[in-house]
């Protein structure tokens, strides 16, 4: 008897425990989102993803060295270097994009494509994503006494590879292997490079301030070249629907290729100001 | 004693019949400022009632919402809910009264309970109607206002006029009887 009483009441447990739900994730195992804040960081692409249908809108600019002072307000006379870029998302993980920069007035188009991301359990314990594309230089060039640069021979291509690691709440940090490649890198382009190949390793660094903002930094050492590296080092702010980063750098180039191959200065005496504005567009179906 | 063990299980098969779950409940929240307006909704609240003990409990996986720009959900989720260490808004408590169902009229419910969210704990009161309709399920609506300083989610200044402080919060769910 004692045997029945004690199963039944077994029996019982069950509804007496469901007294409340049991709190479960609906995916329990999320990625670790906004390794940095935004896909570029100071001049580089990153690991961020763009949820599918949404398109990313920055424009970009760096403006002549410090060196000139206050006489040319400290850079801002000597012209910019405009890059207008959009982004737009097909699916949660790829991404096309066109963009154009004033320098040599170059029309990109390239694809991002992210393979995983970094997850909270760290199962995956970093993001990689890839990105790939080419330019074709716009400027006209019948001023030269020889024959000017025909379409081929102004296309020039990148590739990278982006690997990044939310080490902490506070520190991120990306790895981008990267190479570009000139079909025919004339002196005239405003390059610094004679070469076809140019291959160079990014280094991307985040660390965040306050909950909204963070200081940042961009190391990219050419690897097969004895150009000088491009340095910078500024400040994101994150403001509803933008992100604004103000940064330092060594480097008037904005697009990838010419970040490799362009003139970039030395650290200390050359830098400029830079300033990116970045937005982030819902298309596609509106919700009510 | 048969009789007895017989019985304390027909009152808790029976009490069973009493309670109602949801995985599916909709939840919307409205933030109207200034110079901005959106909402954010999720299609996964947990909800269960219990009319036998007066017992409601619901609780929604915060990382579910979605406000239709995926930065801004990111960074609703980081910054403002940072939902890595708290993923649940939750609520449990009870009713002022249980109201007589009778199916197809709409009866006027008040909650009374705890409400979680940010880590943070407050006693709310919660109005809304309860309906049973004709498949035997609870349909229940209820509505209230959040204010994010009551739960220690701070507005910084720079988007003061894109996110309001006061949230308007609608739930919409179908319970249907707990299978046995």
């Amino acid at each position: 008897m004692n045997r029945l009483l004690l199963l039944t009441l077994f029996g019982m447990l069950p509804f007496s425990l469901l007294a409340q739900l049991e709190r479960s994730l609906a995916n329990p195992n999320p990625p670790v989102e906004l390794i940095f804040h935004a896909p570029r960081h100071i001049n580089l692409l990153t690991v961020e993803p763009l949820s599918k249908k949404s398109m990313h809108f920055a424009i970009m600019h760096t403006f002549g060295t410090l060196d000139g002072g206050i006489q040319n307000l400290f850079g801002l006379d000597n012209g910019a270097n405009i890059q207008f870029s959009f982004e737009f998302a097909l699916s949660d993980k790829f991404s096309l994009a066109a963009s154009r920069s004033s320098t040599d007035k170059v029309y990109n188009v390239f694809g991002r494509y992210h393979i995983f991301q970094q997850t909270q359990n760290g199962s995956k314990p970093f993001s990689l994503s890839v990105a790939g594309g080419g330019g074709v230089n716009t400027s006209k060039y019948d001023f030269l006494p020889e024959p000017s640069p025909n379409f081929s021979e102004r296309m020039s291509y990148f590739g990278q590879i982006m690997l990044a690691r939310k080490f902490s709440p506070k520190i991120s940090f990306q790895l981008t292997p990267m190479m570009a490649y000139f079909t025919d890198p004339r002196p005239i382009y405003q390059i610094e490079g004679t070469e076809n190949l140019y291959v160079a390793l990014g280094f991307s660094g985040k660390l965040k301030v306050t909950d909204r903002s963070s200081l940042t930094l961009q190391f990219i050492p050419n690897l097969n070249t004895d150009l000088r590296n491009n340095f910078g080092i500024g400040w994101d702010v994150e403001a509803g629907g933008h992100v604004f980063q103000m940064y330092f750098v060594t480097s008037q180039a904005l697009n990838e290729q010419y970040l490799l191959a362009g003139g970039n200065g030395t650290i200390g005496d050359e830098f400029r100001l830079g300033f990116n504005v970045n937005r982030i567009f819902a298309t596609g179906k509106k919700k009510k | 004693m048969k009789r007895l063990l017989l019985f304390l299980y027909f009152i808790t098969t029976v009490g069973q019949a009493q309670t109602y779950l949801t995985e599916t409940g909709n939840v919307n929240f409205l933030s109207k400022a200034a110079l901005n307006e959106f909402n954010g909704v999720s299609d996964q609240l947990q909800g269960l009632i219990d009319l036998d003990q007066n017992l409601l409990d619901f609780y929604l996986d915060l990382n579910t919402l979605k406000t239709g720009i995926g930065l801004r959900d990111k960074h609703m989720r980081d910054n403002y809910l940072e939902t890595e260490e708290f993923p649940f808004a939750e609520f449990t408590g009870k009713m002022n009264s249980v109201p007589m169902l009778s199916i197809g009229s709409k009866s006027p419910v008040t909650a009374i309970g705890t409400f979680k969210i940010h880590g943070v704990e407050r006693e709310i009161e919660v109005k809304g109607t309860v309906n049973k309709n004709a498949k035997g399920e609870l349909e229940l609506e209820a509505e209230f206002d959040l204010l994010l300083s009551d739960f220690s989610i701070p507005i910084p200044k720079l988007v003061f006029y894109e996110l309001a402080e006061n949230q308007k919060v609608t739930i919409k769910a179908t319970l249907t009887p707990k299978m046995k």
